[in-house]
């Protein structure tokens, strides 16, 4: 039966190239947006490498303090934040806070000459960070006094930098250069993705920053003002959001403050990273719609003007359910045709490797897309299979 | 090798058919009662509209009598469910209609292996075999590749005839086979009607409008009007 049904499509293959047409492009729309999607929630799923609950950014413009009285205001507002009870741990951090949309790049190497480097998310921390972010040392330590004395200057690395750097063997201790500068690895953590929770992971690393540090004023010189990450004791709200705020402007007179949790700035994030998502799945619903739509009506049709064919069937002694599944399984021959097409076009993403997404992905997105699609045309051919079981055998008598 | 002329292969008693549309009711046959025996040869005439294509699709399994009982082999038909009747069609009954009812995507072989393939338990070799075999008959071995657009009415017709032979039914019920052929195209098929009947034995019933064909056969039914008058 199956042979009957591939030798009746291929004759038809005229009226049947349209179908397939149609197929293939529901296909790769679904692929395309089902990629998207199954990446998006792929990174969605892996974890953050941080805890932001009950961590608040704050931001500090210093206006027209001048320079050189900066940091000194800054230290006494720090220890000044540190005494206040309903703040646990707070630490000074570059511009590039988690979900802020800010990022500051650069490479890494193993070498002194530039070559097998490496893009990096590069963070500038204080000591206290590890405790603020909660984030686990995986080798090695986090920032502390000890680096006060050290040579040179330390640093971390995440678990991807590490891997991509010094595969199958330990960071710690090892050398590494960024712009000339040569580093020491103190540490290593798990991946960090400050970026958002559907940003593509990145490797990261970490730099001091201290006020004792000769570089801290190098550091946070591309920004207008301080950023702290304050972790607060957990049922903190307004009142001490508020007390933060006198307290600093008390110390730092003209000051400006601005204090967001993190959860919100990581809602607002996830907002606007979603919608132009969420536009392009409802487009891709109209789409799939649209061709499920043009698929019911030209099965419809064919089924009206192939009456006297099937009840020629019928008189040859096709049962009524020989013929709905004969239907069924012309679409469904047609829908693989289209299939097998959109199949090759998908397979050229992995295997060209073009947009750095893991092959998982685009494998999860064929099958999700080839189920989609199966699902579709069976729904679309159910109701005109059953219009065609219900042509009588008498019709091949009548209708010639 | 003809079997004795008692074996009933179709027996119909007492059969109506009513065809109730919106709101005319025609009678297309009123009280018809017909034996077919093993073996016959029997035609079927009668002036356009009579009933015979009707009572074609009652002897065919098509349709259901509004009265009346048809039995296949002594057994009667109403009990069967539709997927048995399919089943009883595709055994016991050849069809040949008036305009072929080939279908065009399909070459000639393909059309004559149609009944085989709603038949469980012949694959696509033996179908092919049998099908080759069915053309052989009606002489139509060099054509298997060809699509029916591609052939003559009597051509297209000796396809249709294949295609009711293949399955080795009981009988073959032919409806005008040769009416939309000229005269030498429709002696050509009445004589492989002949043919099929005399030397394989296979029972036949056949419309037609022809008194000449008609009179080559055993026995002619006369139908006017929905009622039997011969
Ligand atoms: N499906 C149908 N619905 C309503 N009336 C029908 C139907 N089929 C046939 N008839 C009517 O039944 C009568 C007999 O038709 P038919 O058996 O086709 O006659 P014939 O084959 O002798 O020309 C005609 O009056 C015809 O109009
Ligand atoms: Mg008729």
């Amino acid at each position: 039966m199956i042979r009957h049904l591939f030798t009746l499509i291929w004759n038809r293959r005229r009226a049947n190239f349209l179908l397939v047409t149609e197929i293939l492009l529901a296909f790769v729309v679904l692929f395309a947006v089902g990629s998207l999607l199954v990446y998006n929630q792929q990174n969605y799923r892996s974890p953050l490498g941080f805890e932001y609950g009950q961590v608040w950014r704050v931001t500090i413009d210093p206006g027209s303090q001048p320079e050189a009285e900066r940091t000194a205001t800054l230290q006494q507002v720090v220890q000044r934040l540190q005494s206040i009870p309903g703040v646990q741990y707070l630490a000074y951090i570059t511009s590039n806070t988690p979900f802020s949309g800010n990022s500051s790049n650069t490479d890494i190497s193993r070498t002194k000459k530039e070559g097998a480097s490496i893009g990096v998310n590069v963070y500038g921390m204080g000591d206290d960070m590890a405790k603020v972010l909660g984030l686990s040392i995986a080798q090695g330590r986090w920032f502390d006094k000890r680096d006060d004395a050290g040579t040179r200057p330390p640093i971390l690395l995440s678990q991807d930098a590490q891997e991509a750097l010094f595969p199958q063997q330990s960071a710690v201790g090892q050398l590494v250069y960024n712009n000339g500068g040569e580093y020491q690895v103190v540490g290593v953590v798990p991946n960090f993705r400050a970026d958002g929770d559907l940003a593509s992971p990145k490797p990261a690393i970490f730099r001091r920053m201290s006020l004792q540090d000769s570089s801290f004023a190098k550091l946070s010189s591309f920004v207008s003002g301080f950023r702290l990450l304050v972790r607060v004791q957990p049922g903190a709200g307004a009142a001490l959001e508020r007390q933060m705020n006198t307290e600093i402007t008390a110390i730092g007179k003209g000051w400006k403050v601005g204090i967001t949790p993190l959860s919100k700035q990581r809602a607002a994030q996830l907002k606007k990273v979603l919608t132009p998502i969420v536009a392009m799945v409802l487009s891709c619903v109209f789409l799939v719609v649209n061709v499920a739509l043009g698929l019911f009506g030209v099965l419809w049709q064919t089924i009206n003007q192939r009456r006297s064919e099937i009840g020629l069937r019928r008189a040859m002694g096709a049962s009524a359910g020989a013929i709905s599944g004969q239907v069924v399984g012309e679409i469904l021959v047609v829908t693989t045709f289209g299939l097998v097409l959109g199949l090759g076009v998908a397979a050229q993403f992995p295997l060209l490797g073009v947009l750095g997404v893991s092959v998982g992905v685009y494998l999860t997105a064929m099958v999700l897309a080839t189920g989609l699609i199966y699902a579709l045309t069976a729904i679309c051919a159910l109701y005109p299979s059953r219009l065609a079981a219900g042509i009588h055998p008498a019709v091949a008598l009548r209708e010639e | 090798m003809k079997a004795t002329p008692l074996t009933p292969v179709l027996r119909l008693s007492e059969i109506e058919k009513v065809y109730q549309t919106r709101d005319i009711e025609t009678v297309a046959l009123n009280r018809v009662n017909l034996t077919i025996y093993k073996g016959e040869f029997v035609s079927i005439m009668g002036p356009s509209g009579c009933g015979k294509s009707t009572l074609l699709s009652l002897m065919g399994l098509l349709d259901e009598p509004t009265s009346g009982t048809i039995e296949v082999n002594s057994r009667p038909v109403e009990s069967y469910s539709d997927k048995e009747l399919a089943g009883l069609r595709n055994l016991k009954i050849g069809f040949v209609f008036q305009s072929y009812h080939l279908i065009n995507d399909l070459t000639v072989l393909d059309n004559v292996e149609l009944p085989l393939l709603y038949r469980p338990g012949i694959g696509g070799k033996e179908r092919r075999q049998r099908a080759l075999e069915a053309l052989d008959k009606v002489g139509l071995s060099a054509r298997t590749g060809h699509f029916p657009s591609q052939l003559s009415g009597g051509q297209r017709q000796r396809v249709a005839i294949a295609r009711a032979l293949i399955g080795r039914p009981e009988i073959i019920l032919a409806d005008e086979p040769t009416g939309n052929l000229d005269s030498v195209m429709g002696e050509e098929i009445m004589a492989l009607l002949l043919g099929l009947n005399q030397q394989e034995g296979t029972t036949i019933v056949m419309v037609t409008h022809d008194e000449q064909q008609a009179r080559q056969t055993e026995r002619l039914i006369r139908l006017f009007d929905g009622s039997q008058v011969g």
